[in-house]
């Protein structure tokens, strides 16, 4: 199970493939006031990563992968989504 | 004032100027790259400047300024004049808005509005000239953009970085790439952001998930050929660009201007003041020493002339540290005339004229007195050349002139002097038209009428009382206006001359001492006492026998240079009597634009000297400038000579 639905998040576990992001796009419409955990993420495939993103929502948890813990969970989302150009 | 507000002021205009003159270098040419970054970096500054106080309309303006800058800056759009004039225009609101700052600490209640409208502009303009090529304005945008996102990274990085930008497509997951895994291979990756393909991420309900709907824009410190090596199996896919660092950008560029602005010492005036006072006190000091090494002369002639050899080096020293604390007096005009571009646009624009302006010779620097003193009569004059100098557009089309009149200010430096030219290419000055007047004000009696010269007539618009403005308008007309410029040239020890042919325009010429703090006397004579007399004041020294003074009138008279002038005795206008010479010693003068002579009983030695303004009761003498100490001890009074042969 890479899509976990708890009741203080969705959280994001393991290897994260393609499939996985039609997955998330349906709990996030199904819970839409919780938020998303990546704590337990190995891997996170970019059609994951775009639906976490167009979702918006607050993430917490830091992969343990640097470059995911960087860029995914601490950069592009993390209080610093790129600015939508007007 | 505030000390906070009063630096803001300083520095404020400081960047307004460097933004003036790179517009001013755009309108010629747009595509100035160096002019560009310039402008770009001085309204950055003066952005985060005004951001300090309560002027959220002026940040505004200057936001809107430095994105069209900005994207001229990356190509992503070409400037073009009308663009560099609304830019102009921006500046120029920030410049009256500062005004405002010093007036009252507040922007005026109009200011939003006028932010919004002034925004709006250059937003319309720069939308107006997009470059042709769609897909190079893609390419700059996307890098214009990196730029902005990662400047920090940018600005740590001390090697040259690549910039990519990985716009998988569409389908890319159903031939089982994954872009993230892709980008998490790049070498020496320093900065990554996935952004959406198009402007926003799209709407949740409208989201295929198995579509790649992403770009991925990064910087890696690795070279070129090993970040494209990552990208191997999609090279359509990733457009690169090679940034080296803003410092190294830097490098090839004229001086900065926040280089310049550092490297200046803001010194408080009076320290300045107080050190000349002081350099003053010396030279007098100095010049007791030439009486006692003629005292030792009947003493001991071997002392004398090891008194005079320290005389000499003292002298030679002190004349090294007097010109660098002139020099250090000296300011460039260029601050004060900054302002006057934009002063003279806005007035040609109240009187619907259309008004060409050029300044030259801004770098001149004089005292800063002069400086100080010299903004005011200079903006009255300009104002008067637009307002009855210029003729409205349709008489200038009637004259055959173009339709925009043409206003130059000149300055030069002529030794001690600093020449301020002001030429209009306007309707120029009547002679008959200000006689008229100068009898309607009852400024000239018809007597004096008969005699003054062309040069007289027209400078009786210097007199009290007279006004040429048949409608008092806004600007000027109020018949104080060229006698306050006089009177206020006069008060920085210059004169003023205008020259004017009907149909084609006038020239005011203002000569002005360039080193106010020292003064160069000559000693003169006149009724058994000694006087000094400002060297700048003075036009030429002749000696000529008596048998050449004619009785003219009541007066006398010589002809010097073929031309007849009036000569007044000194001691006469002094309250003086006078002694009788074998010869005449005759000081030229002006005075009121004619040449006078004025007698004297002889010329003494010509000395450097501070002249303090008159104080107390010598404040009531007329024809007084002030007053020096001499050598011994003495006190000698410096005359006025344009005042005294008024």
């Amino acid at each position: 199970m890479t899509v976990r639905i708890a009741s203080d998040a969705i959280h994001l576990e393991g290897r994260c493939l393609v499939e996985d992001a039609e997955t998330l796009l349906v709990a996030a419409q199904d819970h839409p006031h919780i938020p998303i955990d990546l704590g337990g993420a190995e891997r996170l495939h970019m059609a994951v990563v775009q639906v976490l993103l167009a979702i918006g929502r607050p993430v917490r948890g830091a992969p343990a992968d640097p470059f995911l813990a960087e860029y995914i969970a601490g950069r592009a989302i993390g209080g610093d989504i790129p600015i939508k150009s007007a | 004032m505030d000390e906070l507000l009063e630096q803001f002021l300083i520095e404020s205009r400081d960047l307004i100027a460097v933004a003036a003159a790179d517009f001013a270098a755009l309108a010629r040419n747009p595509q100035s790259t160096g002019s560009i970054d310039s402008a770009f970096r001085a309204i950055h500054t003066l952005k985060g400047s005004v951001a300090v106080f309560a002027m959220v309309p002026a940040e505004q303006v200057l936001h809107a300024a430095e994105d069209v800058l900005e994207r001229a800056r990356k190509g992503a759009i070409e400037l073009d004049p009308e663009t560099v004039a609304v830019l102009m225009a921006c500046l120029d609101q920030i410049d009256r808005w500062v005004d405002d700052m010093e007036r009252s600490g507040l922007l005026g209640s109009d200011a939003p509005a006028i932010a919004d409208r002034v925004s709006r502009e250059l937003s319309s303009t720069q939308s107006a000239s997009p470059m042709d090529e769609r897909a190079s304005t893609l390419d700059d945008e996307w890098v214009a953009r990196l730029i902005v996102r990662e400047a920090e990274v940018l600005a740590q990085s001390a090697k040259p970085l690549i910039a990519f930008r990985y716009a998988p497509d569409a389908d890319c997951f159903f031939r089982g790439d994954d872009p993230l895994a892709v980008v998490a291979a790049v070498p020496d990756l320093v900065a990554l952001s996935i952004v959406p393909e198009a402007e926003t991420w799209p709407r949740l309900d409208e989201i295929e998930p198995f579509s790649c709907f992403t770009v991925l824009e990064g910087l890696s410190t690795a070279p070129r050929e090993v970040v494209s090596a990552a990208f191997r199996m999609m090279p359509d896919q990733v457009a690169y660009a090679a940034l080296d660092g803003p410092s190294r950008r830097d490098e090839d560029r004229t001086p900065e201007p926040e280089t310049r602005v550092s490297r200046v010492l803001r010194i408080d005036a009076a320290r300045v003041e107080a050190l000349g006072s002081a350099l003053g006190e010396l030279l007098v000091a100095i010049n007791g020493v030439a009486p006692l090494a003629a005292q030792a002369e009947s003493i001991a002639p071997g002392l004398a002339s090891q008194i005079r050899s320290v005389q000499g080096n003292l002298e030679r020293v002190t004349g090294d540290l007097q010109r660098t604390v002139s020099a250090v007096q000296a300011v460039p005009l260029e601050p004060t005339l900054r302002r006057l571009p934009r002063l003279v646009r806005e007035i040609a624009q109240s009187l619907n004229k259309a008004v060409d302006f050029s300044m030259s010779g801004q770098d001149v620097e004089v005292d800063k007195q002069i400086a100080d003193g010299l903004f005011e009569p200079l903006l009255h004059l300009l104002r008067n050349a637009i307002d009855h100098g210029i003729e409205p557009r349709d008489a200038r089309a009637l004259a055959g002139k173009p339709a925009t009149g043409i206003v130059s200010l000149d300055i030069r430096r002529d030794c001690d002097t600093i020449v301020v030219r002001l030429t209009d290419d306007g309707a120029g000055m009547d002679p008959a038209r200000i006689r008229r007047i100068a009898l309607e004000c009852g400024v000239l009696t018809p007597d004096a009428a008969e005699t003054l010269s062309h040069g007289g007539i027209l400078r009786l618009i210097f007199s009290a009382g007279f006004s040429t403005a048949e409608t008092v308008s806004e600007m000027s007309g109020r018949g104080v206006g060229m006698n306050a410029v006089e009177t206020a040239i006069e008060a920085l020890r210059g004169t003023i001359d205008v020259e004017s042919t009907p149909g084609r325009g006038s020239t005011f010429s203002l000569r002005l001492p360039a080193n106010a703090l020292m003064t160069r006397l000559l000693l003169v004579e006149a009724a058994g006492d000694r006087y000094g007399v400002s060297l700048d004041q003075v036009v030429e020294t002749v000696g000529i026998g008596n048998d050449r003074l004619l009785p003219v009138g009541s007066g006398l008279a010589c002809v010097l240079h073929g031309r007849t002038v009036p000569v007044l005795s000194l001691a006469a206008l002094l309250g003086r009597s006078d002694r009788p010479q074998a010869n005449a010693k005759l000081l030229l003068t002006r005075s009121g634009g004619e040449m006078v002579a004025l007698r004297v009983d002889g010329f003494g030695e010509r000395i450097d000297s501070l002249v303090r303004r008159p104080s107390g009761m010598l404040s009531s003498l007329p024809g007084v400038i002030g007053s020096t100490l001499l050598g011994d001890g003495g006190v000698l009074l410096v005359l006025d000579l344009p005042e005294l042969a008024a």
